[in-house]
């Protein structure tokens, strides 16, 4: 039986070891062959193909048994989106959802005519769009600079240095904030201090989303830094090496063999990121939320557990979830696609 | 570290800095100095707000009284925040607690998610591609959180800390970071061990595993800072308090700026600021990640690149 | 009130009780509305009152256990300003209730709660005769938890819900999962538990949900709780004389901010504003409304309504507002008396919880509360907030030992001040919890820690104050209540626990997000002025004639 697994396993196995071993990481696009390779051969009988992997079929289950039961049964619930949904009409939320009353696309009707949700909807694209342009530039950069340097040491230091943001809680990474950039903040003070005015940059609503994109950088950069740098590794010395020879300068070879080589992991983060497009920051926005006042700080998130939570409409909740899930998965789709006609690999396979 | 970029760079000493390549240009002065300088600032812009949460967390009311709020130059040293957080009360236990669900819940996820990601390393095995749309699909929509608790309250798991880590257990990134790893491996040695005999349960445990200690350090240090400061599912699914972990004391303690009760005498004895104690248990909680992670760094470029490059 | 717990906790859940909208008031009044008799348990929208709600309330006997110094007048608590003789203490529960039933039950909780098996909670227990054990939840975010826990099939024995959480669906559920009391309250029932026979009806007329008596209420003053408090030591300190009016206010507080200095004249005031001036109580839905010239206004449409927003912008706009009130971060009690703000405005309470946390450090610290001026600097009109706002249900599918041993609890913690019920509730076991110094009795460690108000809902007195260890404020603040309830008005709704039907509960949820916008300058009074355009159209008018109806069914419970 075996007979049949080695050779796929290992056509697999070959290509997706080529990074480790010091190819270029587009050489991973390697592993797309080798599943169409796995597919071109002829297929056994699925009992003997059950029988040869029914072990690694039991080692996948609890995973997907976890997943079935904790992601894709309450996403059912979401039926609750096209009703008037009252937990309360039975003795159990779950029954309660039998008796509920239909009330088909009603719940849509009043959400694509509130405005609120309109500017929520702006406001997640806008905060998102803003991430995307001001969020990569910083790891890139910090890790080319600390790929530069030379020494180890300070390598380390620096790494380890940028990275401890990553776990702070956004409870306290908004209290520091405001400790310093806040009107009453250490900022604030020394320039008052110093006969100037104070700054109050925690509460203008204008520079708000850029406030955000702010502390999201100095929250995750060092996070970006490492899946960055560890791309830099792998970019062989000898490539360097016959660039130099040819007389390309340092300039030159960032251009043409540095940036090049981080673009399959920018275009895998970006794909990701935008996945996470309509998730942006939701308790980080939820915390901040009454400093510059909704018009600024709503987004999707925070529209639907306002909705949900605060003013207990269940149903019109779960229809603002629903639309946001189909557009965020729509956006992933279409990111991965661009992907694709770039030469990326994205996410997932074609 | 240097594993991954084999070749030239020869190791003299761990922290020896390595002979400059003979083709590259000797750095200019100038380009050196700013280097240095663009590399400060950035230390600086996270260092410094550390350094204040730190300090105010070992300063005297006194002096915090007199700074206004956080504190920037320390004046004195008092351990007295700590002193009373760790005698007894619901710091001490939550912080027990958080440890607890997050030796737990990391070894189960890690359990669950190395045997799902080797699972799904065959290219080409039953259902294979069936599991991995299955596992993807998730990480683009959710479910909303009043179905989800309702599910969690009719399997009975409220009040429980199953509830802080069932939900939250699998990690589909993670879970596809590790499966590139493994696919990585060099199958002779596998193909090796199933001529012996060995069974797919035996090549994970002897052979795949051993050879994955970077990936396993990795991910598991991703799962533990998940628990670490998870409180959202503990905030809706626990009822008691007694068995809230410490980033629910810690938000109702810094964001709703409770005073914790169990010091209110110290406080109001006026020895004890009530901000030390927020900045003490921020300091607490962030104190196992942050000691924790420069042991895993090293790993990191092994674990990342394979997982993050190939997805 | 119960005064004598932690500093900060008892005063944040009544400052809360009269900031937060409270979305809905709830009650049945099946008969009158609709007629269909009988008024089953349900989600039933309106209110009842008038005779249907004689039939139900229970009996009021005045309690004559201890005599307060300060009787209440013009709507005040009772205040006791004298220190209990702890050798004479009276006794109000002659004889254990309590069957021993286990009680579950969950109640917000703001602070730390104790750990479940405390000296406190056994020696309650004990006198009481149950064993009650305790479910407390982040007072913060307890409407969060509610509606999930209603949600589900296993609620606890005993539930205690604020008025500002009754939100969106929570009154049905309300109806939907809570017993009658009625059985073992209504008319002369309720002597068999003396101290509850000793609440106000006022505050029982309060408990009618859904057409039955659902609750036990924590009764209240129906004046103003919010007190706009200043500096005393630092007016007397700098020679600056209390502002008489809005224009003064303003004045006063450009000269008094000395931002440099870390220094704001104020925190944010935009709930003395609607008192100054006179704007519709905001604490309860039913009392946004009034009958003005035979037509229902709600408080939203008034142009005092939009003077209160336009005053308290400019007081922003000034920049005397401390900036992190401004930025809603960090507690508005703490900067005031650390200094960084000299007038701030909270529930009354804040009076003697801020002033005995800081004489155990600084002995100048003096703060006061100034009495609330009129639009012009002449008297203001002062709406009545409902005297009742937290209460206590129990579990419809409790046995019927559960809910009488639930009652001896609530009857044991109305114990009036001066009785050794009472002692037990507020300061625990003498001893252990408490220790009697110069004849007063003072909280241990553990006591600060263990008593702490878990026990401050499930039952209490008609509305008091007393602080043993510092007299003269209960004194002031009695004396506060009682100059304020001389300007106090009680609009078309007092006293009545509405629900509102529920395609109209969260009509007006977002106009206090707008107020915040407005006075900190994010949006404009137009804006304002459009919601309530909106609003009308959208429900506003239609809801007003539903209140119409349910006005000229019942009438007003105001007198």
């Amino acid at each position: 039986m075996s007979h049949s697994t080695v050779p796929r396993s290992r056509a697999g196995a070959r290509a997706g070891r080529k990074a480790p071993d010091g190819s270029p990481p587009e050489g991973a696009g390697g592993r797309r062959a080798a599943g169409s390779t796995g597919r071109g051969a002829g297929r056994p009988a699925l009992r003997l193909r059950f029988r040869r992997d029914r072990a690694l079929i039991l080692m996948t289950l609890p995973a997907i048994a976890l997943l079935l039961v904790f992601t894709y049964i309450p996403v059912l619930g979401n039926v609750v989106a096209f009703q008037d949904y009252d937990p309360y009409l039975s003795d159990n939320g779950f029954v309660a959802m039998f008796e509920s009353p239909w009330v088909g696309l009603e719940n849509f009707r009043r959400i694509f005519e509130d405005s609120a949700f309109w500017h929520a909807v702006q406001n997640t694209f806008v905060l998102f769009l803003l991430q995307l342009v001001l969020y990569f530039p910083v790891p890139v950069a910090l890790a080319l600079l600390i790929n530069s340097v030379v020494r180890p040491r300070v390598r380390a230091v620096a790494q380890a240095v940028m990275y401890l943001p990553h776990f702070f809680s956004w409870v306290l990474v908004v209290t520091v904030f405001q400790q310093i950039f806040g009107g009453a903040g250490i900022i604030a003070q020394t320039l008052r201090r110093h006969g100037h005015q104070g700054i109050d940059l925690m509460t203008d609503p204008g520079i708000f989303k850029f406030l955000v994109t702010a502390e999201g950088v100095w929250k995750d950069a060092g996070w970006g830094i490492i899946v960055f740098l560890a791309a830099l590794s792998a970019v062989p010395p000898d490539l360097y090496e016959a660039a130099a020879m040819d007389g390309a300068g340092r300039w030159r070879r960032m251009w043409h063999i540095t940036l090049p080589a981080l673009r399959p992991v920018i275009a895998l983060l970006l794909v990701l990121r935008v996945g996470d497009a309509l998730t942006v920051g939701f308790e980080q926005l939820l915390l901040q939320r009454d400093s510059v006042g909704p018009g600024a700080a709503e987004v999707l998130d925070t529209y639907v557990w306002w909705n949900g939570i605060r003013n207990q409409d269940f149903g019109y909740a779960a229809a603002a979830g629903l639309i946001k899930g189909v557009v965020g998965l729509g956006l992933v789709l279409t990111a991965n696609k661009v992907a694709h006609l770039m030469g990326e690999q994205g996410v997932y396979e074609k | 570290m240097t594993a991954v970029t084999p070749g030239t760079r020869a190791r003299s000493g761990r922290w020896a800095a390595p002979p400059r390549p003979p083709w590259e240009e000797k750095p200019s002065r100038a380009g050196l100095a700013g280097k240095g300088l663009t590399l400060a600032l950035a230390a600086l812009a996270i260092l410094f707000p550390l350094w204040i949460v730190v300090v105010t967390s070992l300063q005297s009311k006194r002096t915090i009284d007199a700074a206004g709020g956080l504190v920037v130059v320390p004046r004195g040293f008092t351990l007295i925040a700590y002193e009373e957080l760790l005698t007894g009360g619901q710091v001490q236990r939550a912080a027990l607690v958080s440890v607890g669900v997050t030796l737990t819940g990391t070894l189960f996820s890690m359990a669950v998610s190395v045997l799902c990601a080797y699972g799904l390393s065959r290219t080409g095995s039953l259902g294979h591609r069936w599991f991995l749309m299955l596992l993807l699909a998730t990480m683009f929509f959710g479910a909303g959180l009043i179905p989800t608790y309702l599910l969690v309250q009719a399997l009975g798991l409220t009040d429980s800390y199953l509830a802080l880590i069932l939900p939250s257990a699998v990690s589909v990134f993670n879970i596809l970071v590790l499966r590139a790893f493994f696919m990585g491996i060099s199958p002779e040695l596998i193909d090796s061990a199933r001529i012996d005999g060995a069974g797919d349960w035996r090549i994970l445990w002897r052979i795949v595993l051993p050879l994955s200690r970077a990936v396993l350090a990795v991910i598991s240090l991703f799962y533990a800072v998940g628990y670490w400061s998870a409180w959202f599912n503990a905030s809706i699914y626990l009822t008691d308090q007694d068995m809230m972990p410490l980033q629910n004391v810690m938000i109702q303690l810094v964001q709703k700026q409770e005073r914790p009760v169990g010091l209110a005498t110290q406080i109001n004895t006026g020895q004890l600021s009530p901000l030390a104690v927020q900045m003490a248990v921020m300091v607490m909680a962030l104190l196992p990640v942050a000691v924790l992670s420069p042991f895993v760094q090293r790993h990191f470029k092994k674990g990342m690149l394979t997982g993050a490059v190939k997805g | 009130m119960t005064p004598n717990s932690a500093p900060s906790a008892p005063s944040r859940r009544s400052f809360l009780a009269s900031t937060a909208v409270a979305a809905a008031a709830v009650a049945g009044g099946t008969p009158l509305l609709t007629a269909c008799g009988g008024g089953q348990d349900g989600n039933k929208d309106g209110t009842t009152s008038g005779k249907d709600a004689q039939k139900i309330l229970p009996a009021f006997v005045a309690s004559s256990v201890v005599t307060p110094d300060l009787p209440s007048k013009n709507g005040s608590a009772a205040g006791f300003t004298r220190a209990i003789d702890l050798k004479a203490l009276k006794t109000s529960v002659p004889k254990k209730l309590g069957g021993g039933s286990d009680l579950k039950i969950m109640s917000p909780f703001w602070g730390s709660p104790p750990a479940g098996d405390n000296a406190y909670y056994t020696a309650m227990n004990e006198a009481i005769g149950v064993k009650a054990t305790w479910q407390n939840q982040d007072g913060n975010t307890y409407d969060e938890k509610l509606g999930a826990i209603l949600a589900s099939s296993d609620i606890p024995d005993v539930v205690v819900v604020p008025g500002w959480n009754l939100n969106g669906k929570i009154p049905s559920a309300i109806n939907a999962k809570f017993a009658d009391l009625g059985p073992y309250l209504s008319g002369d029932k309720v002597k068999a538990y003396p101290n509850l026979a000793a609440v106000p009806t006022d505050a029982w007329q309060r408990s009618i949900f859904g057409g039955r008596l659902r609750a036990i209420p924590m009764p209240a003053s129906y004046v103003t709780n919010i007190a706009p408090f200043y500096r005393k030591d630092v007016f007397a300190k700098k020679g600056y004389t209390l502002p008489k009016s809005p224009d003064e206010f303003l004045a006063w507080a450009k000269e008094a901010t000395d931002a440099k200095a870390k220094v704001w004249a104020c925190d944010d005031l935009k709930w003395t504003a609607f008192n100054i001036y006179g704007v519709l109580n905001g604490s309860d839905k039913a009392l946004w409304w009034d009958l003005r010239d035979g037509k229902l206004v709600n408080r939203i449409e008034t142009d005092e309504y939009l003077e209160a927003l336009e005053w308290t912008r400019k007081l922003y706009a000034a920049g005397v507002v401390h900036p992190d009130a401004k930025a809603v971060k960090g507690d508005a009690s703490n900067r005031f008396t650390a200094g960084q703000s000299l007038v701030f405005n909270g529930d009354l309470s804040y009076w003697y919880g801020s002033t005995a946390e800081q004489r155990t450090q600084k002995t100048d610290f003096e703060m006061g509360a100034f009495d609330i001026f009129g639009p012009d600097g002449g008297d203001p009109t002062l709406w009545a907030t409902q005297p009742a706002g937290i209460f206590t249900f129990v579990s419809k599918t409790a046995s019927e030992r559960q809910i009488k041993d639930f009652l001896a609890l609530a009857d044991f913690c109305a114990a009036p001040y001066g009785t050794k019920e009472y002692m037990l509730t507020v300061y625990g076991v003498e001893g252990t919890d408490y220790t009697v110094k110069n004849g007063l009795p003072t909280k241990t460690t553990k006591g600060t820690n263990e008593v702490n108000g878990a026990y401050d809902y499930t039952g209490d007195p008609a509305a008091y104050l007393a602080h043993p260890d510092l007299p003269e404020i209960a004194r002031l603040q009695v004396e506060w209540q009682q100059r304020m309830g001389a300007f106090t008005k009680k609009s078309s709704f007092y006293g009545l626990t509405i629900t509102e039907p529920n395609r109209w509960t969260n009509l007006a949820n977002d106009f206090e997000q707008l107020e915040d916008d407005v006075v900190r300058g994010r949006k404009k009074i137009a804006d304002v002025q459009q919601a309530v355009a909106d609003w009308k159209s959208k429900g506003g008018d239609d809801l007003r004639a539903w209140y119409k109806k349910l006005l000229d069914d019942n009438g007003s419970a105001a007198k």
